[in-house]
């Protein structure tokens, strides 16, 4: 979801729904439950859908009409891929809608405000309850309230704050449970004029309060969250005149800028951007045309707000910008499409394009205030995220140590067991089911080199796997000298006797070379006293090292169910140096 | 008259799916099934996005087949 809105007609929304499906298409099954009638919210909903999951055949439930907290406490989680709750006013009490006649008199109005906190707390706790089984996207109210206060419309009366205090909490409640996402109220705000949301006819002649416009908004935002997609993972940026005002090799270290005293300001925004993007696990890598010993000094400046610490790699030369735009992702070990670009030249934006075109490239928009603002928010919709993980911390020191590991390696005869021996090593192994682990199904879901069968999980194929009472969710984080690597593998299984079924298992390319796998393998063995070890491998294109882990223990090629016994596992294993350390437990958090 | 009947056609396609274009200009609320109160409601909506008027309750009960919201159309002056 971008800032910028693509505002549905009806019209149009219809005959979106009236193209053919693609063959193959997974179902979505949403459940949407709002007070009024769903009609066109409906519609929109499933034409934002079909435009961003245009391989799902996607299929919307909804409720009774006037029964909100009755429709969210009758679904059944197991039926549904994702619940919209669409929440107006009414819902908390039908007398801060129009359709009931209930009064407003002024001695109601507290009554009104009880109820509708009383009904606040009932609606937040089964929203809590139901988020250990399910993905829930809210929106939150989003009409005015009717002039039932004593003020005048442009006073706010203590109970109209009330009710708005009201609305706040539930949202910061809810919004921390695991899988529950919240529409945001400004964005909403800046995309749907408050005045021209509410359609009053329409209310009262069928039931649906919403103008057609802010129906088409309300929906694309849900199907924006619905969709939920992966954020980029690294940006590369420029320096000159973009990180920071003037041309180094002819200002000087002393002369480039990033203040408001220097007018500079923009880039000083931009510095602060990138730090935020960095404190959240954001790569950020420099691609610089310039002499890199003046880059070098640039950087030690006490006062730059973008730290040396929080770049990796400089890639800074006189060379083509493609050149360390291949490098830096090389490093990062990172696709293209995962990563932005941001340049001052049009020139060099034109030529990194055409060399990568699935990276997204955008020009620095340098004293243009509006566009820099713009810009601002296009990067927090590129990189953003629910939660900032301890894995997010630990991102960029996990590739310096990766690089610091390769050099090792030259230096000492490339000995893998010389360095796995003297690393001091650890991994914690977690044993249990938490459905709110966001790291480990982000580790499924964007893996693609260590994973046993390329399999995505959807948040509610997640809950549902952990909710059969045979499966085991096991987890690993790894240190060792070089520092912490974090959360860096998952595995999801079944124990059958004394056989287990590996149905899917990622490791990070970050943790490579460190034998956790065997690791994983010999914990297993032994943990569960396992005779044998069935992993559900399928090739793909990009899971070349899971194959490579897997060739000692296979004949020829790897089938669909490999089989690994106990005693052959154990004969071709590697020594292990790691120190093991565990943390159990058996139930459903 | 012939771009407005395209209009209104491609509002009762979309409002109708299955209806074959041939048909449109003949169907009613006796002879299309799927006239039902839910789809009434969203072709009058669909014609007032797409001819930009706001259609009054009262007109609704008379707008019963392409002919007569044709002919309602035709009579409005501040269709957009």
């Amino acid at each position: 979801m971008t800032s910028a809105s693509n505002k549905m007609k009806l019209i149009d929304a219809l005959e979106l729904l009236k193209h053919p499906i693609s063959e193959g298409a997974s179902p979505l099954k949403v459940y949407l439950d709002c007070g009024f009638t769903p009609l066109h919210l409906q519609t929109f909903l499933a034409a934002q859908l079909r435009v961003l999951c245009p391989h799902s055949l996607i299929d919307i439930k909804t409720g009774l009409y006037g029964d909100f907290v009755g429709n969210l406490q009758r679904v059944s989680p197991s039926d549904m891929d994702v619940m919209s709750l669409v929440i107006e006013w009414q819902d908390f009490d039908p007398r801060l809608g129009i359709r009931s006649l209930g009064g407003w008199h002024s001695s109601s109005l507290s009554d009104i405000v009880e109820t509708a906190e009383r009904r606040a707390t009932q609606i937040g706790q089964t929203i809590i309850q139901l988020s250990y089984s399910i993905v829930i996207c809210i929106c939150l109210p989003t009409l005015p309230l009717p002039p039932l206060f004593v003020t005048r419309s442009h006073q706010g009366s203590s109970h109209e704050l009330q009710l708005r205090d009201m609305v706040a909490s539930l949202a910061s409640s809810v919004c921390r449970a695991p899988g529950v996402r919240v529409i945001s109220q400004q964005s909403l705000d800046e995309l749907s004029p408050l005045g021209e949301r509410f359609d009053m006819e329409s209310e009262i002649m069928t039931g649906f309060p919403y103008t057609l416009p802010h129906a088409s908004i309300v929906a694309e935002l849900l199907a924006a969250l619905v969709q939920n997609p992966t954020p980029k993972k690294g940006l590369i940026t420029d320096l000159d005149d973009t990180l920071w005002a003037g041309i180094l090799g002819e200002v000087g270290v002393d002369g480039v800028s990033w203040s408001l005293e220097q007018n500079a300001h923009l880039h000083g925004l931009y510095q602060q951007m990138l730090a935020s993007l960095a404190s959240a696990g954001i790569l950020i890598g420099v691609a610089s045309k310039n002499d890199p010993a003046l880059v070098e000094k640039a950087f030690a400046r006490g006062d730059l707000i973008l730290r040396r610490e929080s770049v990796f790699p400089f890639d800074v030369h006189w060379g083509r910008k493609s050149e360390s735009v291949h490098r830096i992702l090389k490093t990062w070990n990172i696709g293209p499409e995962s990563v932005i670009f941001i340049d001052d030249s049009p020139m060099e934006i034109a030529e990194v394009a055409a060399a990568f075109p699935e990276l997204e490239c955008l020009l620095f928009p340098k004293n243009d205030y509006p566009l820099v603002w713009k810009a601002l928010k296009r990067l927090r919709d590129f990189f953003g995220k629910g939660v900032v993980s301890q894995e997010d911390s630990f991102r960029l020191q996990s590739i310096r140590d990766a690089t610091a590991l390769r050099e090792f390696s030259k230096t000492d005869n490339g000995s893998l067991d010389n360095f796995l021996r003297d690393a001091d090593a650890k991994i914690l192994f977690t044993l249990g089911k938490n459905p709110g682990d966001a790291r480990a199904l982000e580790l499924i879901n964007k893996t693609n080199q260590f994973n046993l069968n390329g399999r995505r999980l959807k948040e509610s194929d997640w809950l549902s796997y952990l909710k059969e009472p045979t499966t085991f969710l096991l987890t690993a984080i790894y240190q060792d000298k070089f520092g912490p690597l974090g959360k860096i593998a998952v595995l999801l299984g079944r124990q059958e006797h004394r056989r287990l079924f590996i149905d899917t298992w990622v490791m990070s390319c970050r943790a490579f070379s460190r034998h956790i796998e065997h690791q994983f393998l010999k914990y297993l063995f032994e943990k569960y006293d396992a005779d044998e070890i069935i992993v559900d491998f399928e090739e793909t294109s990009r899971n070349g090292p899971l194959q490579e882990f897997l060739k000692p223990w296979l004949e020829g090629l790897p089938s669909q169910r490999q089989t690994i016994s106990k005693d052959s596992f154990f004969e071709k294993a590697p020594h292990l140096y790691h120190r093991v350390e565990e943390d159990v437990y058996d139930h459903i958090a | 008259m012939t771009i407005l009947r395209d209009r209104l056609i491609r509002c009762f396609s979309a409002v109708f799916p299955t209806i074959p274009g041939e048909a449109i200009p003949t169907a009613s609320i006796e002879s299309l099934k799927e006239w039902d109160s839910l789809n009434a409601v969203t072709l009058i909506t669909v014609l007032e996005e797409e001819f930009g008027i706001r259609i009054n309750i009262r007109d609704l009960t008379s707008l019963s087949s392409f002919k007569t919201i044709e002919n309602y159309l035709l009579k409005r002056d501040d269709i957009s």
